[in-house]
């Protein structure tokens, strides 16, 4: 595995993302952290990652989505691929509150969405196929 | 505009008024002929003198009047504008003819003296009922004229004076002075009857008219009560907000048939007002952006609590942006609150493109609608955010089972280090058993939303056997698994279910993955989809699973119920997936029919309303 691929996981649950780090690192991926949307784009604009996973309730309700449709609007992180990772369905956010229908209506500005839990297997499948471009 | 309007209705109600009289006073003419011609008879029979030729020809006379003034009538009616000059014209001709007719009876039947004086009273009620005070007068001044030219003549010994009916003297041997007291009466007495039918019928006519404004108001007002009613019905059907709120400002648009309406809410910091939803504005005004309450006087009235304001176009210090209002075409505008108690939340504005479009009676009325589009709203935002609540607890409970099974299939994947085969057995366990916890914390929510009313959904017509082919692709691979041959049977094209999609997923969802849950390995699932008749369709799902005992059929949808079998079979079921089938069902009204047999097999009948 291409030991310079660099993930940057984007969630404030740490287990999770300790337990996800674990599944990555031991495919040779090089993983960042950060546990919020803002140290997230912090991390983003050190060093742009070949993929994020991001979590979509953080601090606030629709985090992740802000700071997808934040990435998806500016031409050097556009092409980043993005995994989302949540236990929050869309069909919840297509029923949910005012805060997102701003959302609806519009393209979904992540690449692939995974269900939590996070099974390993499934999760190295889903990065393996993004990164090729699929 | 309206004012005109008004008038042409107040016309209308009392020409037809004057058509109705013309009607009938036609109709009596002929009942007066009648007694006219058996009278002259009966006075003939009973007294020889009586000038009974005289008499039946002035009633032919009056009869071939009143054929024509029949058929101008008939004529008149048919035509499609009624206009009340020709209708006036046609009642005075009638009482000219009648006082003519009349003037001739008396005349010959003794004049001042004649029986018959008393019809022309008759004559001048009815001119007083039809036509102008004016008209009346005159008619009520012409009779003792007439009849005061004929005393004079006769007087001077021109004229004959003619005998009094059943009178034994051939004439009145009356003294002049006699004679003119007579006249003097009877002028006093026809022209107080004029003055007294006019009297009346003015004060009739002003009542009239009050009446008429009166019912008219109501109309109107019932008018627009019913399309606020139409208003709230529509509101109160719209689940979510943007819908709610474009249909307030469609509806107040079309109701008071307005150039535009449109909603601002006051954004977090209360300084600015955003669109929200507009209804005949362009797309260029809605684009100038926000409104700033600093610098628009009328929205910043409203939130300081006034209870309307309207604006001028001409004004142009009200407004924030008034050129871009002039090249819309607004020339007035009422701004009203959005608030519920005293909580100011956004502004309902009325667009007009004439200048003073707005009365009293109107605002009154739109602030009715910008109360009850509040009220709507905060609702929606209140039901809206309990089920946000409900659907933030799962995701609160379920993020650290989330994070303990993603940890468990780490570590049992053996990315943290090698374990021997019963400890992968045992966090196997563990996981399953997070997994329960899951699917009940889903099913749980997805019933409490269900059973609070709060999942009102957009229903739209489906086709269930797509709904039904995408979930089988997801458990193809569990049946797999267990060796389960699944046969499905369904048509490619089926009469839409009205339904929502997330509804029929967890109806066929459960249904589904209970016949894979419960058929041991090596056995069948058969699916069948078919339309019933134009109105419904069946859905079928047979097992040859483990199958319930009959006793406990009864007791399937009831809440955490499970069957003794279906418990020793799998720890996995929370014992809501039947609950919840049912609940849908109920929402979606169908019907479920279970069949089974211990050991032999499940087969479970759906039966849905179909759209045409």
């Amino acid at each position: 595995m291409d030991k310079e691929t660099d993930i940057l996981i984007i969630d404030d649950d740490k287990d999770l993302v300790g337990s996800m780090r674990i599944v990555l690192e031991s495919k040779g991926y090089h993983v960042r952290i950060a546990h919020e949307s803002k140290a997230g784009y912090a991390r983003i604009q050190e060093k742009t990652p070949d993929l994020i996973i991001l979590d979509v309730m953080m601090t606030s309700d629709t985090e992740g989505f802000d700071l997808a449709f934040k990435l998806r609007n500016q031409p050097d992180y556009e092409a980043v691929p993005i995994l989302m990772v949540t236990s929050f369905p869309k069909h919840m956010a297509e029923q949910g509150p005012e805060k997102f229908q701003h959302i609806m209506g519009e393209e979904w500005p992540v690449t692939k969405f995974l269900e939590k839990p996070i099974d390993p297997e499934q999760l190295l499948d889903s990065i393996a196929s993004l990164l090729q471009g699929d | 505009m309206r004012m005109g309007h008004e008038l042409i209705k107040e016309q209308l109600f009392f020409r037809k008024e004057l058509i109705e009289r013309v009607a009938w006073f036609i109709h009596l003419r002929w009942l007066f002929i009648c007694a006219g011609f058996v009278g002259s008879i009966a006075g003939y029979l009973i007294w020889r003198p009586f000038p009974h030729i005289f008499f039946l020809t002035v009633f032919l006379c009056i009869a071939v009047y009143n054929i024509v003034f029949y058929r101008i009538y008939v004529k008149l009616s048919a035509k499609p504008s009624q206009d009340e000059k020709s209708y006036a014209l046609f009642a005075h001709s009638q009482i000219v003819l009648d006082l003519l007719a009349l003037g001739l009876i008396i005349h010959f039947t003794g004049g001042v003296y004649s029986p018959f004086l008393f019809f022309i009273l008759f004559h001048i009620i009815i001119a007083g009922i039809l036509l102008s005070p004016a008209s009346c007068f005159v008619y009520g001044g012409i009779m003792p004229a007439a009849l005061g030219m004929i005393v004079f003549l006769q007087h001077l010994g021109l004229l004959d004076r003619q005998p009094v009916l059943f009178s034994s003297a051939s004439v009145v041997q009356a003294s002049d002075t006699q004679t003119l007291f007579l006249l003097i009466l009877d002028t006093a007495i026809i022209l107080v009857t004029a003055a007294l039918t006019t009297t009346i019928k003015i004060s009739l006519r002003i009542k009239g008219r009050e009446l008429l404004s009166v019912s008219k108001e109501l109309t109107a007002q019932n008018k627009k009560l019913n399309s606020l009613y139409e208003m709230v019905k529509e509101m109160g059907i719209r689940t979510g907000l943007q819908e709610l709120m474009d249909a307030a400002t469609r509806q107040g648009t079309q109701i008071m048939g307005v150039k535009a309406c449109a909603i601002k809410l006051l954004d977090d910091q209360r300084r600015k007002l955003r669109f929200v939803s507009t209804y005949g504005l362009s797309g260029d005004y809605i684009a100038k952006g926000t409104v700033d309450i600093e610098k628009s006087i009328i929205n910043r009235k409203i939130i300081e609590g006034s209870v309307y304001a309207v604006g001028q176009i001409h004004e142009k210090d009200q407004f924030q942006y008034p050129e871009e209002m002039q090249k819309e075409g607004i020339a007035s505008m009422v701004c009203l609150p959005l608030r519920v108690e005293k909580m100011i939340f956004g502004v309902f504005c009325v667009y007009s493109d004439t200048s003073h479009a707005f009365q009293e009676s109107d605002i009154r009325f739109f602030s009715l609608m910008s109360d009850l589009t509040a009220i709507f709203i905060e609702n929606l935002k209140s039901e809206l955010n309990k089920t946000w609540f409900l659907q933030k607890t799962a995701h609160q409970l379920r993020s650290p089972l989330n994070a303990v099974h993603s940890m468990l299939s780490t570590m049992r994947k053996g990315y943290i280090g090698g374990i021997d085969p019963r400890q992968e057995e045992t966090l196997m366990r563990c996981e399953k058993r997070i997994e329960s916890l899951g699917s009940l914390i889903g099913d749980l929510l997805g019933l409490s939303i269900r059973r609070v009313g709060m999942d009102q959904k957009k229903m739209v017509p489906v086709n269930i056997g797509q709904v039904v082919e995408r979930l089988l692709l997801m458990y193809r691979a569990q049946a797999d698994e267990k060796n389960i041959h699944i046969i499905h049977s369904i048509p490619e094209s089926l009469p839409a279910v009205l339904g929502d999609n997330i509804l029929f997923d967890d109806l066929f969802t459960n249904l589904i993955s209970n016949a894979v849950k419960y058929t041991q390995k090596g056995g069948s699932i058969q699916i069948t989809i078919q339309p019933e008749s134009s109105e419904r369709i069946r859905f079928e799902i047979k097992d040859t699973g483990i199958g319930i005992p009959e006793e406990e059929v009864p007791h399937l949808f009831m809440e955490f119920f499970r069957g003794q079998n279906a418990k020793a079979t799998t720890e996995e079921g929370t014992g809501l997936g039947l609950v919840i089938v049912k609940e849908i069902l109920d929402q979606l009204n169908g019907t479920i029919q279970v069949k089974s047999t211990v050991g032999k097999g499940t087969c479970m009948t759906i039966r849905l309303p179909a759209v045409s």
